[in-house]
Order: structure tokens, then sequence, then C-alpha cells
């Protein structure tokens, strides 16, 4: 490549001092945003891949508990002797595929991505706060999902105690074979993904609060940074609190206290009798992250999806203010209600009507939210590209995952329906598809930023519907087995005669997932494909107004060649009136608006109309 | 002749040994079937691997002195290492058995005696091979060849797709202009989708609808309550779902770019803003107001007159404790738990004697409260009855309750759900390790006469009256 050349350039314009980039500092060791945002996403895709296919291999052991598999020996060697899943690995793989998902994916695979990617682009920074920080992120993600992986092939087996590892479960390996060494590793690897989630959490906190170019007030910043930034601010104030809930739970593992444990019996803790902590203390840490933690993963999918509907329709995203107001809210309502989680651990009642009060607090900005998005498409022109249908997608189930927390966040309600299916129908729509979605929107519609390519768009829209009308087959009808009383976690439901009539469902429900799982098969072909052959990309194909789109297509360190754009307008002026194209980049200077510095854009439509006859 | 009269005299004896040897091998196996079917079938199966091997012809595998000692404490068995034992443990993938120190020696022959006489019953077996012929396991050499047929037609359906494709975006790049217009086609999509969609859920709510717990209605006094707040819970989130589905998908068909067009530039509106957050805001008050009056009710109990039984989970039982005709559970304490005393009750309180422990079967008299209380022997794990609308997490080292009242006896059950063989169930559903999935207890809800015989039926801790000396503890 021309390397040399650009850089020469490069240093033209800026000061920087211009240093040889070897292939490692480069690829590897890099410390470019934009190269970090890529070895993020390609780690997330892997991640999924696996975390993917190994609900494939519990949704079979559902749908056909009598059936043997002879392939799954080839797959998984002694844990599936003679073609039948060993009851341990089902839970194994379970809790491997839940802690994937939430963290490795729809944590960093979605926030590392965009946040690495379009904090200091849509900013207008040369580069995040600070690079190194930033390479420190990716390597201890890296190296906690290497540890995870590798805790697959430990002799007992991965941790097994479902994703949320409650101790005793989690904490006495006499209590199940994956709380030996693959609980050991399970802990260690989620000690490094901390490390990488804050160190990440800081610079972008950093880069957003001081590294806005000139004119890029918090007013006008994208609601994608407005997203990512409350993201990282939810995730360094709870992570923390794992971290510690980890570290207590590897000395009642490893160093004989019993922060967790109490009135265990000599035998079955190892020969010592446990005896003075509490287990349910472990809960309240752990949901202290893993309430805000659900934001999280939630909250950088629906400032992608703003960005991605606002663009894709033409207009203005609907109630800017409003749409930050309620990420706020909804950022500062996620920390008190980490008890619904907890409501029938036999915490006071009491407590649990303060839970539920928050809990159902927060459908407000969410429902606001919700019809926001509404109010932006229509009368809109809609584009429905793959990243718009994906952001449709992802307000469709938005909506009914959501509608489903009114359930469980109704203390009275969750008696019966916790750690039913009901559960697992509701977060697999509203967290589980719904981020999936935001992220794919998200690549679909900042791929040529990645990569300098286009997506094949056919096969987008195929991958589009496949995974939408799969990810409802196989969701929604889980809900109604969680209303006849189906726990999860269960291996096999053929002790019950209640729940043999469910047989045929689980059937359908693992086809469909089958043909979910194929439906990937043509993202990762076409995302791989593209990348070195797709075609190439014009600079600002979505004829978009945030600031990524006025950098080159080519990729400099330092993002744009000569000074940095300024801003002089909000995000959202899409089909403005008297403007010759639907579409005013952010740094296009305003002319005619009074004020531009507090109007974040004119005054509503009835006002306005009053307003053109008088002009004119 | 006095040759003959011994004969016939040794030969009634033998003939009286043999019958009584033999009526007390069946009792044996009567008593071994009823504790198999109490502690062994959470793991195992007589003819299929689950958690645990299959023990059909495990008599013949082990010689009975190890099966003892295994059974009652295989951990122990594997540290003085028996290479027997450490075999099984690597073979099951580090799954330990549980230790079944409660069981005595002759507990655990007899249960050996069931396993000898199920492994020799030839219709067992047959009937066994003949749910495998006719059941859905079906011949694995098939199954491969299907697996392999799979995979093929797959690879050459992403290869079909991709040279599709590849065709598709040369004749674009001819033309100058996409093929396909997703734009058209999505539009039309998204309106399909909603249709079909809104048909799917109907369908589902009629055909699944009726196999919900909500069906027959609740079993218990507070489940009518229940019932009622989340049919209000459902019939306005259904509002809500239909009315924003609808409007997404409308508009999705509605406002497609036609290229001709210009989206209205509309950022704001103050006063729709307003109304929008505050219906919402006055729904969920009204659900909020109901869900905390509906919490309240359920939590909140007279604790007088109310019967009081203990669960106790253990990994992967149940075990039932009745408070006997003193209506007081006795203390506990987990440092009693052990060989005799699975549940750890405590031998120096007197209100214990007359506690009844039934293991894997739990009775409640209709239309009685009752005070269930919760503790657990080493994992958590949840106690979750979904007919009565019950569930309680049961956590070691921190004993938790449930009041409520069951209102509906099995038999009435029965009736109303036309299932004469349906049993209420209490399921485990926290998970707790491997047979977590088969960790679940028979319910029985019977008349006030019914509950006191049965109780009658069962043995208390200590038989006879109490003695004054606590010593003279039975449980010893």
């Amino acid at each position: 490549m021309s390397d040399h050349t650009l850089h020469a350039e490069h240093a033209e314009h800026e000061d920087h001092g211009h240093h040889k980039e070897s292939f490692i500092s480069k690829y590897i060791f890099s410390m470019d945003h934009k190269m970090i945002s890529r070895q993020f996403l390609i780690t997330g895709i892997i991640m999924g891949t696996i975390g993917m296919l190994m609900s494939l291999i519990f949704r079979l052991q559902l749908a056909y508990p009598d059936m043997r598999f002879p392939f799954l020996e080839g797959i998984i060697g002694h844990w599936g002797k003679d073609g039948k899943l060993d009851p341990n690995f089902y839970l194994a793989l379970i809790t491997i595929h839940g802690t994937i998902m939430v963290f490795f994916v729809l944590t960093a695979g979605l926030s590392g991505t965009f946040s690495n990617l379009l904090i200091p682009l849509q900013c207008g920074a040369r580069d995040m706060a600070s690079p190194f920080l930033n390479m420190l992120s990716y390597w201890f993600f890296f190296m906690s999902s290497c540890v995870l992986l590798f805790s697959l092939f430990v002799k007992d087996g991965p941790a097994s105690a479902g994703w949320t590892v409650y101790p005793p479960l989690s904490a006495l390996p006499s209590a199940i074979p994956g709380s030996g060494m693959g609980m050991t590793l399970w802990l260690v690897s989620m000690i490094l993904f901390i490390g990488s989630a804050l160190l990440g959490g800081i610079n972008y906190i950093a880069t957003v609060l001081n590294m806005r170019t000139k004119g890029m007030k918090m007013t006008r910043l994208p609601l994608t940074i407005w997203a990512f930034l409350m993201t990282a601010v939810l995730g360094l104030l709870s992570f923390p609190v794992l971290l510690g809930g980890s570290l207590l739970l590897v000395f009642d593992r490893s160093f004989g206290t019993s922060f967790y444990l109490s009135e265990i019996v000599a035998e079955f803790a190892g020969g010592i009798e446990r005896t003075g902590g509490s287990p349910i203390l472990f809960q309240h840490l752990f949901w202290f992250l893993g309430h805000p933690e659900v934001y999280i993963i939630l909250l950088p999918a629906l400032g992608i999806t703003s960005e991605v509907i606002a663009t894709n329709s033409r207009k203005p995203i609907f109630g800017y203010r409003a749409m930050i107001a309620s990420i706020l809210a909804i950022a500062v309502l996620s920390f008190i209600v980490w008890g619904h989680h907890m409501f029938i651990t036999g915490m006071n009642p009491f407590l649990g009507s303060v839970f539920m009060l928050g809990t159902l607090i927060i459908a407000v900005p969410s429902a606001v939210k919700t019809f926001n998005y509404l109010a932006t498409l229509w009368r809109g022109n809609l584009k429905l590209t793959p990243a718009m249908m994906f952001a449709i997608g992802l307000v469709s189930f938005f909506i009914s995952g959501g509608l489903t927390g009114i359930y469980l966040g109704n203390a009275a309600l969750d008696i019966n329906l916790h750690d039913t299916y009901f559960v697992v129908a509701h977060f697999h729509l509203v967290m589980g598809s719904a981020a999936i979605f935001g992220m794919m929107s998200g690549i679909y519609h900042w791929y040529p930023k990645l990569f300098g390519r286009m997506l094949n768009e056919t096969a987008g829209q195929i991958h589009f519907w496949l995974t939408f009308i799969s990810a409802y087959c196989v969701f929604f009808p889980m809900h109604f087995m969680g209303l006849a009383g189906v726990p999860r976690r269960y291996y096999a439901n053929t002790a019950y005669d209640q729940f043999n009539v469910f047989v045929d469902m689980n059937q359908f429900i693992t086809i469909a997932a089958l043909i979910g799982g194929a439906a990937q098969l043509i993202f990762l072909i076409n995302f791989f494909y593209s990348m070195f052959k797709g075609k190439r990309t014009v600079q600002n194909p979505w004829n978009s107004n945030t600031l990524e789109w006025t950098a080159p297509v080519e990729h400099y360190h330092g993002n744009w060649l000569g000074e940095i754009p300024h801003v002089y307008r909000w995000p959202y002026d899409y089909s403005k009136p008297g403007a010759e194209r639907d579409f005013i980049p952010q740094n296009v200077p305003d002319e005619g608006q009074t004020d531009p510095m507090e109007e974040p854009h004119v005054a509503p439509v009835e006002r306005r109309e009053k307003a053109i006859p008088v002009e004119a | 002749m006095k040759i003959f009269n011994s004969l016939t005299k040794s030969a009634f004896l033998f003939s009286v040994i043999l019958t009584f040897t033999l009526s007390l091998a069946a009792q044996t196996v009567d008593e071994g079937k009823a504790l198999f079917s109490a502690n062994c079938t959470s793991c195992h199966s007589m003819k299929d691997r689950i958690v645990g091997p299959a023990l059909k012809d495990a008599h013949k595998r082990h010689d009975e002195a190890w099966m003892i000692k295994w059974i009652k404490n295989s951990q122990a068995l594997i540290k003085s290492g028996d290479p027997v034992a450490v075999k099984l443990l690597a073979d099951y993938n580090g799954s330990v058995m549980t230790a079944f120190e409660n069981l005595s020696d002759v507990q655990i022959k007899s249960v050996i005696a069931y396993i000898k006489a199920e492994s020799e019953n030839p219709t067992a077996d047959k009937a066994s091979t003949e749910t495998k012929t006719a059941g859905v396991a079906p011949d694995s050499n098939l199954v491969t060849r299907i697996n392999w047929l799979l995979i093929i037609i797959s690879i050459l359906l992403i290869w079909v797709i991709s040279l599709v494709f590849s065709i598709l975006s040369l004749i674009s790049d001819i033309q100058g202009k996409p093929v396909i217009n997703w734009n058209f086609l999505n539009s039309k999509f998204s309106l399909v989708f909603f249709v079909v969609g809104m048909i799917a859920v109907i369908w589902e709510f009629y055909v699944h609808g009726p196999l919900t717990v909500f069906n027959e209605g609740p079993a218990s006094a507070h489940g009518i309550n229940y019932d009622n707040m989340f049919m209000i819970t459902l019939i306005l989130t259904g509002i809500v779902f239909v009315i924003t589905q609808a409007l997404l998908f409308w508009y999705g068909y509605k406002y497609k770019s036609d290229g001709k067009r210009k989206a209205l530039y509309y950022p704001d509106n103050h006063k729709i803003e307003f109304w929008w957050t505050i219906i919402p805001a006055v729904v969920l008050t009204i659900l909020v107001i109901k869900g905390l009056i509906t919490w309240t009710e359920m939590t909140t109990h007279s604790s007088l007159e109310a019967r009081r039984v203990e669960v106790f989970g253990y990994q992967f039982n149940w075990a039932t404790r009745y408070a006997g005709a003193d209506n007081k559970l006795g203390n506990h304490d987990f440092r009693q738990v052990g060989k005799i005393n699975l549940l750890g009750v405590d031998t120096n309180d007197s209100k214990a004697y007359d506690d009844i422990i039934v293991s894997n079967e739990l009775h409640f008299e209709v239309n009685t409260p009752v005070i269930l209380a919760f503790r657990a022997k080493d994992v958590i794990h949840s106690a979750y009855m979904p007919h009565f609308r019950v569930q309680m997490n049961v956590v070691p080292g921190l004993p938790t309750y449930f009041a409520f009242t069951p209102t509906v006896t099995t038999r009435e059950m029965r009736i109303k759900m036309k299932k004469p063989g349906f049993d209420y169930i209490l399921l485990c559903n926290k998970i707790c390790g491997a047979a977590h999935y088969n960790m679940k207890m028979k319910v029985v809800v019977e008349t006030k006469s019914e509950y006191e015989s049965y109780l009658k039926s069962q043995t208390p801790l200590v038989a006879s009256k109490i003695t004054n000396s606590p010593k003279a503890v039975a449980l010893k």
C-alpha cells in the first residue's frame, strides 16, 4: 500500500511525528481506534459464532431428548458419549453460551466496536484520549476470550452453574464438576474482561467529554455518542462491583473463606464446615452489575438505531432532547432495580415493593423512546437498507420483549414466572435479539467506514428476513411454555406429563433456530468476502450528516487529513425545508438559523409554517 | 418308614422356610422399589445412561459390599484409591454421586435386590425394547446419514446462493442499477409480516394458551388475585403490543421512499411528547398500585392457625417435615446433618419429637392455611409449584417461607382437567446440578380426614411418648 506517501501527506498537515508502521504495530498491537474497533468486531463475531453453535447443540437436546446424534461425539468427545449430550455438559453449554453472548458479544463486541469507531469520528477527534489504554483494553478482552475458550477443554468441563454463577453451586466443586478448574478459569476470564471494560470505559468518557471538535456542544452530539457515553458511565460504576463480587468468590473457592457460604456441612465442602456468609450477598453484588449490564448492552444498540432510523428516514430524530433525557433516565434508574432479579430469594417483601416500583418506572422512558422512533418513521422517506431493516427489527423486538418486562418486574407476577421459559423468552427478545439487531444494523451501516467497501445488499436483506422471522419463531412460543410452568435450564422435560405436550413446540423452535443459524452463515460469508472483494464505497454512501462521513474512505492515523471539521449544527438536519439536498452535514456552516447554539433545530412545524409566509 | 417320615418332615420344613424367604425377598424388593424411586431416579434409570449409569445388571458388575460402600459415600471410596471407583468417576465426567449415609445396610441391600429383580424381569426388558423400536430413537446409522445429507445440502445451498448473488451483482453492474428493488419489496414484506405475524400470535393463544396453568385456574386462595393481576397486565400490554407493532410495520409499508417525495421535517412536538409520557406513566401507576396490593396480600399472613410444614431440598431430591401434634417444627442444626439425620433436626429440641419426616411427597389439607418453611442442605434450590402460584428459593443457611392456602384437592383438579392421572408437582427451579431437571416431588391436596389419616400412617421421629430424658432420642 502507499503507506509511506500517505504518511508524508499526513505529516504535512499535522505536527505528528511520522513513524514507520510495521505489520505488528498496524494490525496487531495497533493504537489506532479504527483498527481496535475492527479487532473488537471480528473477535466479537468469532465469539458470537461459537456461542450460537453452542445454543444449537443444546437446542437439539431439548427438541430430541431421546435421539442420539453420533456427530456430537466428534465435536465434544466424551461429553457426547454414544451421541448423547451429558447433563453436566448441557449445563456447561448454557453457562458458556450466556457468558459469551452477554459479555463477549453484546458488551465488548457491540460497545467495544462502535464506541471505538464512532466516538472519535463522530465527536471530531484524532483518536481516543489514550490510544495506549485503548489497545490494552482490546488485549485484556482478547486474553479474557482465550481463557474462556480454553476452559472448554479442561477435564471436568467449563463453568456450569449458569451464567449468573450463583454460589454455593459455583463455589463447591463437589456440587457440580464444572465448579472445579472450569469455574476458576471463568473467574479469571471475567476479571480480565472487567479490566478491559474499565479501561475502555474510562477512555470513552474522557474522549467524549474532552475531545469534541469546535462547535460540537453536548446538545449537538449524535444520539449514538450519548448512548455510548452513558454506557461507559454505567460500566464504570457497576463493573467494579462485579470485580469485588468475583474476587470474594475466588477467596471462597480457593482460600477457604465463607463470604457466600452458610451452613454447609463439612463433607460437602471439602472437609471444612463453611458457615457465616450469605449466598444471597453474591446475588446482590452480581445483579448490581447485572442489571445495569442489560442497559450496557441495550443503550448502544438503541443509539445506533436512532442514528440509522434518522438517516434512512431522511428525517430528524423526533424529540432529540427527550431521547437524551430518556437515555439519562434509563441509566439512573438501572442502578436501583437490581432486586427485581431476586423477588423470590426470601428478600423482605417491602424491599420487593421498592424494586418493583423502580422497575416499572423504567418502562416510561422506554415507551418514550419507542414512540419517538415511531414518530421519526412517520411521514419519512424510508430507505429500507439492511441497516434500516435491522433497526426496525430492533424496535419490534424492543416492544415485544419490553412489554413482557412489565410482567416480570411485577413482584407478584414474578412468583410464578421466575426462572421459567417466560423469562428466557423475555430477555432473549429484549436484550438478546434487540441488541444483536442493533449490532447488525451498525455493522451494515458503518461497514463502509470500517472496511472501505460495501456489503452485498441482497445478501443483507435475506440475512435480515431469515434472522427476523426465525428469532420470532424461536422466542415467541417460549412465552407459552413459561406460562405452563416449564423451568429454564432443564436438560429434558420428559419426566413431566404436563410438559411433554410441548415436544412439538420444542422441535419447531429448534428447527427455527437451525434456520436462523444458517442465516448467520450468509452474513459471515458476506462479511468476510466483502472485506476483500466488496464494491468500493464512496465517502458518504448513506448521505448522512454526522462527522465520520466527512473523513476520507482510506484510514489515516488521525482520521482527517487536514484540519478537523468544525461543527455548526445538530446532526439531524435531514429534509430541511429550503435546503438544496435532503441532508446538511454537521460541518456545513449555518447561516439562516437565529441562535444555532441554543436551538438544536428550528421551531416545531406549526410555528414554522406560520413563520414562513411572513418571511416570504 | 422312619426315613420317609423324616423326609416329609424336612420337606415340610423346607417348604415353610422357602415360602418365608420368598415372601421376605418380595418384601425387600418392594421396599427396594420404594427406596429406589425416592432416592435414585433423579440420576439413574434402569436401561439408559442419564446423569449416572444405567443400573441394569449393576449387581453383576460390582459385588454387594462394594456397592454398599459406594452408595454410602462414593467420595470416600474414590479417595481411598479404589480403581473401580476412580474409573467410574472419570467415565461419568466427574459427576459426584450423592452420599446416602442415611440409608442402612439393610435398606441398600433391598435396593440392590430391587435392581436384581428388575434386571431379570423379562417383561420390563421387553417393554423397553418395544418402546425403543416404536418410539423416537431411530437407527443411529440413519441419523448419521441424514446428518451428512443435511451438511452436503447446506453446503450446496450456500454455493448456489453465492452463485446467484454474483450473477445478480454482475447484472446490476452492467445495467448500472440494482436488479432487485429492495425498497419496494421490503415495504410489502413488512405489511405481510405484520399480518401473518398477528395471525400466528392469535393461533398461538388459541392452541398453546389452553396448555398454560391459567387454563384450569389457580389451586390456591391467593392465586385468584394472581390471575386477575396477570389478566389485567395481559390486556393492557396486549393493546400496546398490537398498536405499536401495527404502526411500526404500517409506517414501514406506507412511507417507503419512492424517489419523488421528501420527508417531513418534524423534529419536535412538546404537546405530543408530554402526552405520551404521561399516559404510559398513568397506566404504569395503575399497574404498580394493583401490583403492590397483590404483592402485599400475598406476602402478609396471619400465622396463628396455619399448619407448619417444612420442605427440605438437597441434591437431587426433596423431603418434607410435618410439625406433628404440637404444630411446631423442631429446631434444626446443620452440624447434625449426617448419617441418619438427613434434615439436621435438632435432637435436643423436644418440639422435634413429634415431627414427621417423609421423603419425596408433600401433602396439604384443602382450605387450610399452611406456612411452608424451606431449607436446603447444599446449594440453592427453588421450590416451584406452578398450579398454586407458589415459588420460593430454598437457600442453605437462610430459612425462607411461603404462606398460602390450597383450595382445590387433587381429585377435584383431576376432574376439572379431565386428566385422571394428574398430580400437582413441586419442581426445583434454580439450577442445582446435573440432575436438576429431575428434582421433583409429588404434591397431594386432600380433605381433612384423608390428610389426618395420611399423617397417622406415618411414624413420628420418636414413636413413643416423649420421655423425660432427651438423651433417649430414637434418632441416635
